[in-house]
C-alpha cells in the first residue's frame, strides 16, 4: 500500500454526531476556540442511535477518508438508550471491517459530551492523525479514479 | 447403506406419514433423492404416500427453515396483504430440523416470521453434512457417477474408479466445528440425540485470517470474493434473509451499486454478513449453495465469534434472550471508544 | 375580588426558578423570572457531574435554560433585584430595579471580541475565584442569556470614563452602551415564587479545616469547578497550591452542618453525603493514573435518595475509603501536604496524610435573601430557611407567596425540581380562572403548498460580523452556493439574525418564490427555532430549513487556516442544500385533549393530586383498589414535627369526596390502557370507560412484613415485636398499654439496604426516632435503645435526634457483620448487640421491640407499568423519565407518579410530589390540544418484514408489532424522532420523516464532491 506522506493533504472526514451531546460539544469547542484540523464535515443527527452500519459504509464508498461517529456519553442519551445500541452495533462494525481488511482507524467512535469542547477537539485531532497515517482511502471507495493519486 | 440415516430416514417418513393421515399438518417439509450422486433436494410431501418419497443422508445440506415462513402462508386460506389472519387455528405445518436448523426456527419465531404453534418440529440430531467440493478434491476432481453412504465412509463411483473415503474428512467445515447438533426443539424425534460436543478450536478458521496483516486480510478478502458473480443464491438460500426488498435490489437508497463492480461485490458481502450479526447459526447453507465457491461463511463466523466474545450470545439457544442487537447492557465492552488522551485509552 | 392576574413573578433564576416558570407558562401564565446575576442557571450550572447518574450537569441543564430564555411567556430579567411586594394573593404589585448591563442584548451576538481585547482581570464568581474573567464577561459559556454583560465594579472605563473603552471599539456590533442606566419598575403578579437557593456555607471562620490557612484546602463547590471541563483547570484536576494533579484527597462531611457549637447550624444540609461520594468517585476516573487514593470522613452516610445506597455501595467496590471518624486538626506537612489528625469510632487517634482536602461544606441561606424575605414579610426558622407546614410544603407564611428549592430546607436538585413544580401549581390554584389571559401567541399565514414546486432554494450566508468573514471568504461561499442545484437565489448578510436582516429574509422568501432556505451561519441548537419562525411568518413550512454551521464548527475552530475554512464552509452549503433538496412539508401535529385526569391510588398521594387539579376546575376520576379512601396514610399517627396526621386525612378525605369535580372508583383496578397523551382510554375493573388526557400513577408501596428470613427478630412470634406502623396504630389508638412500659429497644434498617433490598427506605429513622420520643412522652423515664446503622435524619429532621440524645435515648450501631440477636426466654425479649464504642456486648431486656422495616414497592406495579408503558427500577419502583430534571414525569407523555411508588418518602415529600404531579399534569389538561413531535418515525409496510428490532429497540414504545398485518406499526404520539429504529432496521421498512437514509446519503455524498 503506497504511502501518502505528503503533509499537505488534508484528509475529508465524515462525522456524524448527535444533536444533543457531540455536535453541542463541537459547539463549544468552537465558542472556546479549540483549534482543529479542518479534516471534518460533520452531519447532524439526532442520536448516534441514528447512525446505521450502511450509513458509515455510504460514507467510505463515496470516498470519505475516515468516518467519525460520535454521541452522547453512555447514561447521558437524550432517548435513553440510542448510544448503547449503537455501541454494539459499532463494536460488530468495526471489528468486521478490520477483518476483510479495512485499515484500522478509518472508521472510529467516540462519546463526547456537551461540555466537552476540548475534548472535541482533541478527538478530531486525533482522529485526523490516524487518518492520515494511513493515507487516502482507497478500500471500499466505489469512484478510485477521483481520488488524488 | 448408512444404517443411521436408514433408520431417520425411516422415522422420519412414518412421523411424517402419521401426521398427514391424521390431518395434523397440511404439509411436511423434508429432503428427498435428488436426480445427481451425491445431491439431496428439499421436497414437501402433501399426503401420506408422498411421505414415502422423504428420506435422510449426509447431504442434506440447504436449511429448510428457509421454506418454512412461505410453505406455512401458503397452507393458509388466501387474503389480502394487510388483511388480518382468520380466526382459529391455521393449518400447521411439519419439519425435518437438526441442530443449526432448529436454531434458525427459533430466531424466526423471535423475529415473528413463524408462529411456532404452528409447525411441528422433527428433531435430528445433525452427524455432520458432507461437503460435496471435498468430496470432488478427495477423488481428484474426477467425474462422480454415484456415492454410495455406509455410516463411516462414502464409497464413491466414476468412470473407472471406485474409492471409499472418510466420510468425516468430507464433512463440511461449519459441521465439523458445531457444538450443538442436536435440535434445541422438537415436537418429536427421529434418531436419537448425541449431546453437545467440545470443539476447543472452533473458530480456527477465523483466527487463520485474524492472525494476518490488515493488507493481507484485504488481499484475501478481495480474492475471495473476486469469483462472485451477484447470483445471491447465497442470500437465496439463508433463512435469515427475508426482507421483501434486499438493501442489494433497493434503488431509493441505493446501498450498493448491481453490477459485479468490486467495491459494490465486497459492499454486498459486508452488509449481507452484517445483517446476520447475532442471528446467523453457522448452518452452511450459503456456502453450499455457492457455484463458485466463495467461503462466506468465514464472514458470519467472524461475527458469531464476536458476538459470543462481546455479549456472551449464541442465537437460536435461547427462546426468551434478546437477539443482541436488539438489547444491551450498560456496561457492554467499549475498549473501541476513543478517548484521545483521556484515561483508559486502549489505542 | 375581581379576576386575579394571569401572571406570576418567579424569584431566582437557579433551577427551581427555571422549572416553575417553564411549568407556569406552559400552562397559561405569563412569568416574569428575576435573577440576580447575568445569566440563570444557578448552582447547578456550576456543578460538574450530578448524583447519582454521573450526567453532566451543563449538557441536561442547558435545553431547560435554552427553553426558558426562548419562551415566549417567560419575561425573563437578568440583573434584575426585587424591591417590594405589595398586596395579596391574586394581585400582588411588586418593584423591581433591573441594573445596567452596559451590552444591548438585542445587539450582542456573543462574539466574544470584547472579553479577548479587554484588559481587565479580575477572579470570576462562577468559578468561585479559582479562575478569572475579563470585566466585559459570559457568566458561563452556555450562559442565557448568551450576552456579555460589563462588571461596573471591576470595569475601567465606568470607573474613569476615557481611558479604555476597548471593548466598544472592537465589538462588531456596537451593542456596548457605557450610558445605560438602572431602571426601576413595577410589575402586576396574581402570586409569587421565590426560588432563591443558597449559599454555600463559608468555612474560613472554622480555624480546625484550614480552609483559611492551607491552599490545598477547598470546598466541595471549589472541587466541582476543578473537575469541569469548563473550569479553571479545563477538567485536568489540579490542587491549587503546585497546579500538580493531587494523588490522594480526603473530603470532610459536615462542615457547617450538624454542628451548633463551632457552626450555629443544627440541621443536616442533607446533599453533602452524596456530592462527597459522587468527587470522590468522579475524581478517580478524571485522576490520570486512575491511582487517585480517594478517602470520605463522615460520622453518619447519608445517602437517603433513589440509588443513592447502590451508588454508595458501588462507590465502596470501586475502591473509595469511608472513614467514620471526624477529623478535628488539619496540619501543614511536606510538600503543601496535609496531616489529617482524627478520632476513630473507638476513640483512638490516627493521623494520615493527603495532598489535598475538600470540605463538603453545608447549605445555608444567603444574608440577603433573609433580608428580602424580612421586606417582604415572608417568615424564616430559627436556622433563616423559609417556614413552611409539613402539610403545605411549598406555601410561605405569606398567602400567595410560594417558596421551592433549597431556601425551604437544604436539598438535592430532583426534590428542589418537584418542589418548583409543586409552587408552580400553588401559584396555578390562586390565578386558574385567569388562565392564558396575559399570554401571548404568535399568529402564522397560512403556508404555500409547495409539494409540486420544483426546489427553489435561497441561501443565506452570515458574516456574524467579522466572526466568519474574518476567516471564512463569505463573498465566494455565497457566489458559489449561486451555482448548486436548485438554488436559485444566495445573499451573504453582515448578521442573519438580527431583526432587520429577518424581515428582509421573509420578504426575500415571498418575492423569489423560496420553498426551501438554507442559512450558513451559526448553530442550529441555538438559531434553528428563530429562523424556522421566519420561514412560518413567510408562509412557508418550517421543516423546509437547513443550517450549515460554519462558525462555531468552521470559521471559530480553524481561525489559521481561512483557505480550508472556506472550502469546508462551501462544503457544508452544499451539504445542507443537498439535504434541504430532499426535505418535505411536516405537519404541525396536534392531538386534541380529553381535559379530565385519571389518578390511581387513593392515599395521600393520590388525593392530593385529584384535589390540585379539581381544584384548578379539571374533572378528575379517583381509583382505588381497596374500598375506603385514606391509602397508608390511615396507619400513621402524625408527622415528625408533631402534626396529627388522622386529622389531616379526614379533612383530606372529606375534601375529596364532597369535591364536585372528583368521581371516586373505589374497589377498583385498571383492566386496560389504551391511546396515547391526550387522548387515553381506560378500562376499569368495574366496567367504566374514562377518557382522559392525562394519568397520574399513586399506587403507593407496602410496608415490609420480616414474617420470616434473616430479619425476622421475633416479628410476628412475640406479641410485643412491632413494626412502626403497627406501633403507630397503638398510637392513634391511644392504647393504655403503652403507658408504663420500661424498655424499648428499636432496630433500625429492618430489611433495608441488605442485598436482597439494597436501598435506604428513607423514612424510618425519623419515623422510629419520633416514636422513641413518643414514648418518652408516654413515660419519661423509660429506657430506650436504637440499634441503627446510619442515622438518617437529613434536613431539619436533624433536631428530633438532637432531641432523642438530649432525652437520654441511647444510639447503638451496628453493622451488617455484627447483626443483633434476639431471642426469646421465658416469654421475654432478650436484644444483643455488640457496641462498638464499648467494644462489647451489650444485653437488653425490652418489654416492646420495634422494628423499623423496609418500604417495599408493591407486587402488581409491574403490571400497571406495562399499561402506561412506564420503566421501572430494579428494585420495583416507578422510574421516572430523568431521576434529576423530571421526577414526575414518566418517559411516556401526559404519564405521572407521586408518592411511595416513586421512593419512600415522609408525608410533606409526598404532597410536594403530589402537586407536582398535577401541576405537570395541567401543562396538557389546560390546552384543547398539544403539539407532537413532527420529525417522527414512519413504516414502509410493503419493505416490513415485522421482524419487530424496531418495536425492541425503540425506548418510548412508539414503535409497536402489529399481529395482525404482521407489520411495525409507529404511535406518532408517542415518537421522539430519535431514529434507533431506522438504524436497527435491515430492510430500510422504517425511516424518519425528513431524516431518511437518502437524506443523509445525499448529505454524506454532496461532502464528498469536489
Amino acid at each position: 500500500m503506497e504511502q501518502v506522506t505528503n503533509a499537505e493533504w488534508e484528509p475529508r472526514i465524515i462525522a456524524f454526531l448527535c444533536n444533543w451531546c457531540s455536535y453541542a460539544g463541537a459547539d463549544l469547542a468552537g465558542v472556546s476556540r479549540y483549534q482543529y484540523p479542518p479534516s471534518i464535515r460533520i452531519v447532524r443527527v439526532p442520536c448516534s442511535g441514528r447512525v446505521s452500519a450502511n450509513m458509515i459504509l455510504d460514507a467510505l464508498r463515496a470516498g470519505a477518508d475516515g468516518v467519525l461517529v460520535s454521541g452522547c456519553h453512555p447514561g447521558d442519551c437524550h432517548y435513553i438508550s440510542g448510544n448503547l445500541y449503537a455501541r454494539r452495533r459499532f463494536a460488530l462494525l468495526e471489528r468486521l471491517l478490520e477483518f476483510v481488511g479495512v485499515e484500522p482507524g478509518r472508521i472510529s467512535f467516540s462519546w463526547v459530551s456537551a461540555s466537552e469542547g476540548e475534548q472535541f477537539a482533541k478527538v478530531v485531532e486525533e482522529v485526523t492523525e490516524r487518518v492520515k497515517r494511513l493515507g487516502p482511502a482507497r478500500r471500499l471507495v466505489k469512484e478510485i479514479s477521483s481520488c488524488p493519486s | 447403506m448408512s444404517i443411521v440415516n436408514q433408520k431417520i430416514g425411516g422415522e422420519i417418513q412414518t412421523i411424517a406419514s402419521s401426521l398427514l393421515e391424521s390431518g395434523e399438518v397440511a404439509a411436511f417439509l423434508g429432503y428427498t433423492k435428488g436426480s445427481l450422486p451425491g445431491m439431496m433436494r428439499p421436497y414437501v410431501a402433501r399426503d401420506s404416500g408422498e411421505a414415502g418419497n422423504l428420506s435422510w443422508s449426509s447431504f442434506c445440506v440447504i436449511n429448510l427453515a428457509n421454506y418454512l415462513p412461505a410453505l406455512l402462508r401458503s397452507v393458509e386460506p388466501p387474503r389480502r396483504p394487510n388483511e388480518p389472519p382468520p380466526e382459529g387455528q391455521l393449518p400447521k405445518v411439519g419439519v425435518v430440523a437438526t441442530g443449526c436448523w432448529s436454531r434458525n426456527m427459533v430466531v424466526q419465531v423471535q423475529e415473528n416470521q413463524i408462529d411456532r404453534s404452528r409447525v411441528v418440529i422433527v428433531g435430528v440430531s445433525s452427524r455432520g453434512m458432507v461437503d460435496r467440493r471435498k468430496v470432488e478434491r478427495l477423488v481428484g476432481n474426477r467425474e462422480i457417477t454415484a456415492i454410495e453412504e455406509e455410516d463411516n465412509v462414502l464409497i464413491v463411483r466414476g468412470k473407472g474408479f471406485e474409492e471409499t473415503i472418510n466420510r468425516w474428512d468430507a464433512v463440511r467445515d461449519n459441521c465439523k466445528t458445531c457444538l450443538h447438533p442436536d435440535p434445541v426443539i422438537y415436537d418429536e424425534l427421529a434418531g436419537g440425540l448425541s449431546g453437545d460436543r467440545q470443539i476447543p478450536d472452533r473458530f480456527h478458521e477465523v483466527e487463520e485470517i485474524e492472525a494476518l496483516s490488515v493488507d493481507e486480510r484485504w488481499k484475501w478478502f478481495q480474492e475471495e470474493i473476486s469469483s462472485c458473480l451477484r447470483c445471491y443464491a447465497c442470500r437465496n438460500v439463508c433463512p435469515l434473509c427475508y426482507c421483501p426488498t434486499c438493501f442489494v435490489d433497493d434503488s431509493r437508497p441505493q446501498w450498493v451499486g448491481k453490477s459485479t463492480d468490486e467495491v459494490d461485490t465486497a459492499l454486498f458481502h459486508i452488509l449481507r454478513a452484517y445483517h446476520c450479526a447475532g442471528r446467523c447459526t453457522d448452518c452452511g447453507s450459503c456456502e453450499s449453495a455457492c457455484p463458485m465457491g466463495i467461503r462466506m461463511r468465514l464472514f458470519t463466523k467472524k461475527l458469531q465469534k464476536d458476538v459470543i466474545e462481546l455479549y456472551g450470545f449464541e442465537p437460536g439457544l435461547e427462546a426468551d434472550a434478546p437477539l443482541p442487537l436488539s438489547t444491551y447492557k450498560v456496561d457492554d465492552p467499549e475498549d473501541f471508544i476513543i478517548t484521545a488522551g483521556k484515561k483508559g485509552d486502549q489505542k | 375580588m375581581s379576576r386575579p392576574k394571569g401572571s406570576v413573578l418567579v424569584v431566582g433564576g437557579g433551577i427551581a426558578g427555571v422549572q416553575a416558570a417553564l411549568d407556569l407558562a406552559d400552562s397559561g401564565f405569563y412569568v416574569h423570572l428575576v435573577e440576580k446575576s447575568s445569566a440563570i442557571g444557578g448552582t447547578m450550572s456550576q456543578l460538574d457531574k450530578t448524583f447519582p447518574t454521573n450526567d453532566c450537569s451543563a449538557c441536561i441543564l442547558s435545553p431547560k435554560l435554552v427553553e426558558a430564555g426562548r419562551h415566549l411567556n417567560i419575561n425573563l430579567l437578568t440583573l434584575t433585584d426585587v424591591l417590594d411586594v405589595q398586596g395579596g394573593p391574586g394581585s400582588f404589585n411588586v418593584r423591581v430595579r433591573k441594573n445596567p448591563r452596559y451590552v444591548d442584548p438585542d445587539k450582542c451576538i456573543a462574539c466574544g471580541t470584547c472579553a479577548e481585547k479587554c484588559p481587565k482581570k479580575v477572579p470570576s464568581e462562577f468559578d468561585l475565584g479559582l479562575g478569572t474573567r475579563k470585566a466585559i464577561y459570559l457568566r458561563y459559556p452556555q450562559a442565557v442569556p448568551l450576552k456579555y454583560a460589563i462588571d461596573p465594579e471591576a470595569c475601567i472605563y465606568l470607573k474613569k470614563p476615557g481611558r479604555c473603552g476597548f471593548c466598544k471599539k472592537v465589538c462588531p456590533s456596537g451593542a456596548i452602551n457605557f450610558d445605560d442606566k438602572p431602571e426601576e419598575f413595577n410589575l402586576e403578579v396574581g402570586s409569587v415564587i421565590l426560588s432563591l437557593g443558597f449559599r454555600p456555607f463559608d468555612p474560613s471562620g472554622l480555624d480546625y479545616t484550614g480552609y483559611a490557612t492551607f491552599k490545598n484546602v477547598v470546598t466541595s463547590m471549589e472541587f466541582e469547578r476543578l473537575l469541569s471541563p469548563s473550569g479553571p483547570c479545563m477538567g485536568h484536576m489540579e490542587r491549587p497550591s503546585d497546579h500538580k494533579e493531587p494523588r490522594k484527597i480526603a473530603w470532610l462531611q459536615c462542615i457547617g452542618s450538624r454542628d451548633i457549637n463551632r457552626a450555629c447550624h443544627g440541621y443536616c444540609s442533607s446533599v453533602c453525603c452524596m456530592y462527597a461520594i459522587k468527587q470522590a468517585v468522579i475524581a478517580r476516573e478524571h485522576s490520570g493514573s486512575g491511582q487517585l487514593s480517594s478517602s470520605i470522613f463522615f460520622m453518619d452516610m447519608r445517602t437517603h435518595g433513589k440509588g443513592f445506597e447502590a451508588y454508595f455501595d458501588r462507590a465502596m467496590k470501586e475502591g473509595v475509603n469511608f472513614h467514620r471518624a471526624r477529623v478535628h486538626t488539619i496540619l501543614p506537612a511536606a510538600d503543601d501536604n496535609l496531616l489529617l489528625r482524627y478520632s476513630g469510632e473507638d476513640g483512638g487517634i490516627r493521623e494520615e496524610e493527603f495532598d489535598m482536602v475538600v470540605l463538603s461544606v453545608g447549605l445555608e441561606t444567603d444574608p440577603e435573601v433573609m433580608k428580602l424575605c424580612h421586606d417582604l414579610g415572608i417568615e424564616l426558622d430559627h436556622d433563616n430557611f423559609v417556614s413552611t407546614s409539613l402539610f403545605a410544603p411549598v406555601a410561605s407564611s405569606r398567602p400567595g407567596i410560594f417558596v421551592c428549592g433549597a431556601l425551604g430546607e437544604p436539598k438535592d436538585i430532583p426534590q428542589s425540581v418537584m418542589e418548583a413544580s409543586a409552587a408552580a401549581c400553588g401559584a396555578g390554584g390562586i390565578l386558574h380562572s385567569s388562565r392564558w389571559t396575559e399570554t401571548r401567541k404568535k399568529e402564522f399565514p397560512p403556508e404555500r403548498n409547495v409539494y409540486a414546486e420544483p426546489p427553489r432554494i435561497g441561501v443565506f450566508v452570515c458574516s456574524c460580523g467579522i466572526n466568519i468573514a474574518s476567516v471564512v471568504d463569505v463573498e465566494e461561499v455565497t457566489e458559489y452556493a449561486k451555482t448548486l442545484p436548485g438554488v436559485v437565489f444566495a445573499q451573504n448578510n453582515l448578521f442573519t439574525c438580527s431583526q432587520d436582516t429577518i424581515n428582509q429574509m421573509s420578504e426575500t422568501v415571498k418575492r423569489e418564490r423560496l420553498n426551501r432556505v438554507v442559512v450558513a451561519s451559526c448553530t442550529p441548537r441555538t438559531h434553528e427555532p428563530l429562523f424556522q419562525e421566519t420561514l412560518r411568518e413567510a408562509g412557508i413550512n418550517k421543516f423546509l430549513f437547513e443550517m450549515a454551521n460554519i462558525r462555531d464548527q468552521d470559521s471559530w475552530v480553524h481561525q489559521k487556516w481561512p483557505h480550508e475554512a472556506t472550502n469546508k464552509a462551501k462544503d457544508l452549503v452544499r451539504m445542507a442544500v443537498a439535504k434541504v433538496r430532499g426535505d418535505e412539508p411536516l405537519p404541525y401535529n396536534h392531538v386534541p385533549v380529553t381535559r379530565k385526569a385519571l389518578v390511581i391510588g387513593a392515599g395521600v398521594a393520590g388525593m392530593v393530586s385529584a384535589l390540585s387539579l379539581a381544584d384548578q376546575g379539571f374533572p378528575v376520576c379517583l381509583v382505588e383498589r381497596k374500598d375506603h379512601l385514606g391509602g397508608h396514610g390511615r396507619k400513621f399517627y402524625r408527622t415528625w414535627q408533631g402534626n396529627p396526621m388522622q386529622e389531616y386525612l379526614e379533612e383530606l378525605m372529606e375534601r375529596v369526596q364532597s369535591h364536585p369535580k372528583i368521581d371516586v372508583e373505589l374497589g377498583t383496578t385498571i383492566d386496560e390502557v389504551e391511546g396515547s397523551v391526550g387522548q387515553f382510554r381506560t378500562r376499569l375493573s368495574n366496567g367504566l370507560e374514562v377518557a382522559h388526557g392525562v394519568a397520574i400513577v399513586a399506587v403507593g408501596a407496602e410496608s415490609f412484613k420480616p414474617r420470616y428470613g434473616p430479619w425476622n427478630y421475633l416479628y410476628g412470634k412475640n406479641p410485643n415485636v412491632h413494626t412502626l406502623l403497627e406501633l403507630d396504630q397503638r398510637f392513634i389508638a391511644d392504647d393504655n398499654a403503652l403507658r408504663g412500659l420500661h424498655e424499648a429497644v428499636f432496630i433500625h434498617c429492618v430489611g433495608s439496604r441488605v442485598p436482597e433490598r439494597p436501598y435506604c427506605s428513607r423514612v424510618c429513622c425519623t419515623h422510629a426516632i419520633d416514636q422513641a420520643l413518643r414514648l418518652k412522652e408516654l413515660n419519661p423515664d423509660m429506657d430506650i435503645f436504637m440499634l441503627y446503622r446510619d442515622i438518617r435524619t437529613y434536613g431539619k429532621r436533624e433536631y428530633i435526634y438532637q432531641e432523642a440524645r438530649e432525652k437520654g435515648i441511647v444510639f447503638i450501631r451496628y453493622d451488617l457483620d455484627n447483626l443483633p440477636n434476639v431471642r426469646e426466654k421465658d416469654g421475654k425479649i432478650m436484644v444483643e448487640v455488640i457496641d462498638p464504642i464499648l467494644e462489647r456486648q451489650i444485653r437488653m431486656r425490652p418489654d416492646l421491640l420495634v422494628l423499623a422495616s423496609a418500604v417495599r414497592p408493591r407486587d402488581d406495579v409491574g403490571e400497571l407499568s406495562r399499561f402506561f408503558k412506564c420503566a421501572m427500577t430494579e428494585e420495583g419502583f416507578l422510574l421516572e423519565a430523568h431521576m434529576k430534571l423530571r421526577p414526575v414525569d414518566f418517559a411516556t407523555d401526559g404519564v405521572y407518579l407521586a408518592g411511595l411508588c416513586h421512593y419512600p418518602k415522609p408525608v410533606e415529600e409526598t404532597i410536594a410530589q403530589a402537586q407536582a404531579a398535577a401541576s405537570r399534569a395541567t401543562l396538557v389538561l389546560s390546552r384543547d390540544a398539544v403539539l407532537s413531535e413532527s420529525i417522527t418515525a414512519v413504516v414502509n409496510s410493503m419493505k416490513c418484514t415485522g421482524c419487530a428490532v424496531c418495536a425492541m429497540v425503540c425506548a418510548y414504545s412508539a414503535v409497536t408489532f402489529d399481529r395482525n398485518s404482521g407489520k411495525a406499526v409507529v404511535d406518532t404520539g408517542l415518537c421522539k424522532g430519535c431514529g434507533a429504529c431506522v438504524a436497527g432496521c435491515r430492510s430500510d421498512a422504517i425511516t424518519i420523516r425528513n431524516l431518511g437514509n437518502e437524506q443523509i446519503m445525499a448529505a454524506v455524498e454532496a461532502a464528498m464532491e469536489e
